[in-house]
């Protein structure tokens, strides 16, 4: 008999578009935590372990981002999907705001415009200003990309693994798990956005306990981009995972141990900390 | 002759040893060490059977301050587990510590004195702290065979292997197809005439990522101490990950089950033998195995799985449960250990006269897994709710090892005489266990196992979460669950 978890499947419009989200786990102390996926990513894709892992300790939201349908994807457009799931699912209190990736971004930006809505906010692999190195990163992919190249998901893999886990696999194993990978127009228009980030301004405003977790073999986002979000937010710490950018699925249970313990209590580490890894 | 000691830890294994190190190391000097066996190792100095080796890969089964190099597998063989313990007690100077051949007969609290009286085999002596570091896994079960008297040939338990015994060429008989059995099995394949694999329930078994260490590797883990820092950290949240198929979720479970039943696949082609193979119950609800060799053993030509446990010995032979009859010139017995009722609880008496086996009727339960009311002064390590299906022991036991150093600490700091957890706090811990065990595979998984007390139904001997999270709410002394006493 498996542990099928009961979970809640809720939708709101946006835009006139349906944003769909999943709600699990007890309401407790703790403040609803709201997960945000990144690029090409999905509730199962990017928290298939956070969810339903945390959902055994607290309260877990989680959205799938929908493509508005415009030509040219903004943050606001991101920005206003999550806010929407906050304003149904907890429209007054505190909340625990966590994103990955791109969804950090997102995460950080919603953060400063919802102001003391957003209590604590977790930022795994997340950037500030896209800059020269993740520009020329975008550039080969665009050039795959146009080139209809086979290529292009063995290439995505690439840059999200690090060394460490490759090599405890095969190579066949790496190139079935970009196999699984599907390019659609929606994830293009990410591609794009992520190429035109800018936070830097928003972040200075951010007033929630945050917890930044930068991946230390990140080749996509290497950990400087963390470095400078906990740099920029007043009241960060920060931790590093040995993990390259796919530290979700690499690294998922060190992920849910920082996660679990910050949420559970956001204040155990003074701002300005950088927090030690657990060694084992 | 009556010896006195502050502390007394009984048991030098992974347990007793790694307390003995740690308060060496932090400065003590007044603690004894009583061991009912003339070496230190525990686990890995009755276990030599054939084909031993560990199952969480060595770097992370070891002690984390005292890493060793040279490990020459990711797996290594017992023996070298057995010297490595052997040198952690030689190098950090505790085998002047150690009374061998002294075995725990009878603990008695004195309320009197405020001290624990052990009376062992070579004597008594009195403490004041009594750490217990027995293993979980320490004494060998053997299963009631009617008519065993009557087998003519060689028989042994696993973890009392009879290595005189000549088993080259003859008709061998394996009891058993747990963690112990699946190492034994492929080596009796190999020297015996026949063998027959006696499987009351079949396992679940996933591939084994083995393999050894160059000389080159040994050399940069012996320079630069960072690559072994890093393997353990790997190899540790690697182990965690796998919590989520205990935790029972579809998804991890499934794709858990899918390894498993895909390497049974891959081995075994004879339909029959594989229907033989596959288990009838969750994954992970037992304990998951992890072997290369198991099955094309088992799949060998001299080699038969008999479906159902051994009933019982009749005219010489071996008989199943099944009817089926074996005619066999060894017999071991891999049927496992004495863990749901650990037999040192039925030789500690706490305040009230009553031993801890007959006070645990409902199952084994200790406040932060460490400590029982009406025990005072006393501290189990390995005890209840500390067992992992997914992850290193020796890193539990290192949690409870700091959780002690802090009572020690707080015990000297606040004089204090007796100390002994208030009852709210053990039901309020057991309570919270309960809460975190329920809908694990362990209960909901469907199998019998000796994870869970068949008395009360409870998960007496798992930590029902995350091993890192036994070390944030375990791996801290918590003043506030214990009443004291001070000194006057
Ligand atoms: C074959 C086998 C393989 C294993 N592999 C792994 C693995 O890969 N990973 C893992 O995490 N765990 C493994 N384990 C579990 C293993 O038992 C623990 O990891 C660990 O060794 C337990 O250490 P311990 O000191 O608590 O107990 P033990 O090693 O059992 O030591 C207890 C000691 O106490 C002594 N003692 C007991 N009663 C008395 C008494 N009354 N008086 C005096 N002395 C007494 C015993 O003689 C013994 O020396 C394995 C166990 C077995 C049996």
């Amino acid at each position: 008999m498996l542990d099928t978890q009961p979970y809640r499947q809720g939708a709101v419009t946006v835009d006139g578009v349906t944003v769909r989200y999943r709600v699990a786990g007890p309401d407790n102390a703790r403040a609803p935590l709201v997960l945000v996926h990144g690029t090409a990513g999905s509730i199962d894709g990017h928290y298939g372990y956070i969810f339903p892992m945390m959902a055994y300790r607290q309260r877990v939201i989680a959205l799938d981002f929908t493509d508005p349908g415009h030509d040219r994807l903004d943050l606001a457009h991101l920005v206003a999907q999550v806010r929407a799931v906050i304003e149904a699912e907890v429209p007054t209190g505190p909340v625990t705001l966590m994103g990955y990736s791109l969804g950090a971004v997102v995460a950080a930006q919603t953060a400063a415009e919802m102001g003391d809505r957003i209590t604590n906010l977790i930022l795994a692999a997340g950037w500030l200003k896209t800059d020269t190195h993740q520009r020329m990163r975008g550039r080969v992919w665009r050039a795959l990309r146009d080139q209809g190249s086979e290529n292009l998901t063995e290439y995505m893999t690439f840059c999200a693994f690090s060394p460490a886990f490759m090599n405890a696999r095969t190579l066949d194993d790496m190139v079935k798990a970009a196999g699984m990978l599907t390019i659609t127009p929606f994830v293009e228009k990410q591609m794009d956005l992520n190429a035109r980030i800018d936070i830097a301004v928003a972040c200075e405003t951010i007033t929630a306990k945050t917890l930044v977790i930068g991946c230390t073999y990140d080749m996509m986002v290497p950990r400087h981009h963390s470095k400078q979000l906990f740099g920029a937010i007043e009241d960060a710490r920060y931790t590093e995972i040995p993990s390259g950018h796919a530290v979700v699925h690499e690294r998922a249970a060190e992920l849910f141990y920082h996660v679990d313990r910050f949420a559970a209590q956001p204040d155990g580490f003074a701002a300005g900390t950088i927090i030690p890894a657990q060694k084992p | 002759m009556t010896t006195t000691t502050p502390i007394l830890i009984i048991g030098a294994g992974f347990a007793g040893l790694g307390m003995a190190i740690r308060l060496k190391q932090t400065g003590r000097d007044d603690f004894l060490i009583i061991e009912r066996a003339g070496d230190v190792g525990g686990t890995w100095r009755d276990n030599h059977y054939p084909g031993i080796a560990c199952d969480v890969p060595s770097h992370l089964y070891s002690y984390s301050y005292l890493p060793n190099p040279d490990w020459t597998r990711v797996f290594s063989p017992g023996g070298e587990i057995q010297a490595y313990i052997r040198k952690c007690a030689e190098d950090e100077g505790i085998l002047p510590h150690i009374h061998f051949h002294t075995d725990m007969q009878e603990s008695r609290w004195d309320a009197e004195a405020a001290e624990w009286v052990v009376t062992t085999d070579k004597g008594v002596y009195r403490c004041k702290i009594l750490i217990t570091g027995t293993g979980h896994l320490a004494d060998g079960h053997m299963p009631d065979i009617p008519g065993l008297d009557g087998f003519t040939g060689e028989v042994f338990h696993s973890a009392a292997w009879d290595h005189s015994a000549d088993l080259n060429g003859k008709r061998i008989g394996v009891v058993g197809t747990g963690a112990s059995a699946i190492q034994i099995v492929p080596e009796m394949q190999k020297i015996a005439s026949e063998l027959v694999v006696f499987q009351r329930s079949a396992p679940y078994m996933i591939p084994r990522w083995d393999r050894a260490y160059t000389e080159g590797e040994r050399r940069m883990c012996a320079r630069d101490p960072q690559v072994v820092e890093d393997l353990r950290s790997e190899i540790f949240w690697s182990g965690e990950f796998n919590f989520a198929q205990r935790r029972n979720i579809p998804r991890f479970l499934n794709e858990a089950k899918a390894l498993a039943l895909g390497h049974l696949e891959t081995h075994i082609a004879d339909p029959d033998l594989r229907a033989k193979l596959t288990p009838d119950y969750e994954i992970g609800c037992k304990r998951l195995l992890i072997s290369n060799t198991y099955y094309p053993a088992v799949a060998a030509a001299n080699a038969t799985v008999e479906p159902s446990a051994l009933a019982r010995i009749e005219n010489g032979q071996a008989v199943a449960a099944s009817g089926a009859i074996y005619d066999l010139d060894v017999l071991v017995f891999a049927t496992g250990f004495e863990a749901v009722r650990p037999p040192f609880a039925a030789r500690i008496f706490g305040t009230e006269g009553i031993s801890l086996d007959a006070h645990w009727d409902r199952g084994m339960q200790a406040y932060d897994s460490i400590a029982v009311n009406g025990y005072p002064n006393l501290f189990i390590i390995n005890g209840p709710n500390t067992g992992l299906g997914h992850n290193s022991v020796v890193y539990i036991i290192e949690a409870q090892v700091d959780y002690i150093l802090g009572a020690l600490d707080h015990i000297a700091a606040q004089y204090v005489e007796v100390i002994e957890v208030r009852p709210e706090a053990e039901e309020a811990y057991m309570q919270k266990l309960d809460g975190m065990a329920a809908g694990t595979v362990w209960l909901a998984g469907g199998c019998k196992s000796w994870y869970v007390d068949q008395r009360s139904g409870r998960l007496t001997l798992v930590w029902p979460d995350f091993a890192h999270s036994f070390r944030e709410e375990n791996g801290t002394f918590h003043p506030e669950g214990y009443a004291t006493v001070a000194a006057e």
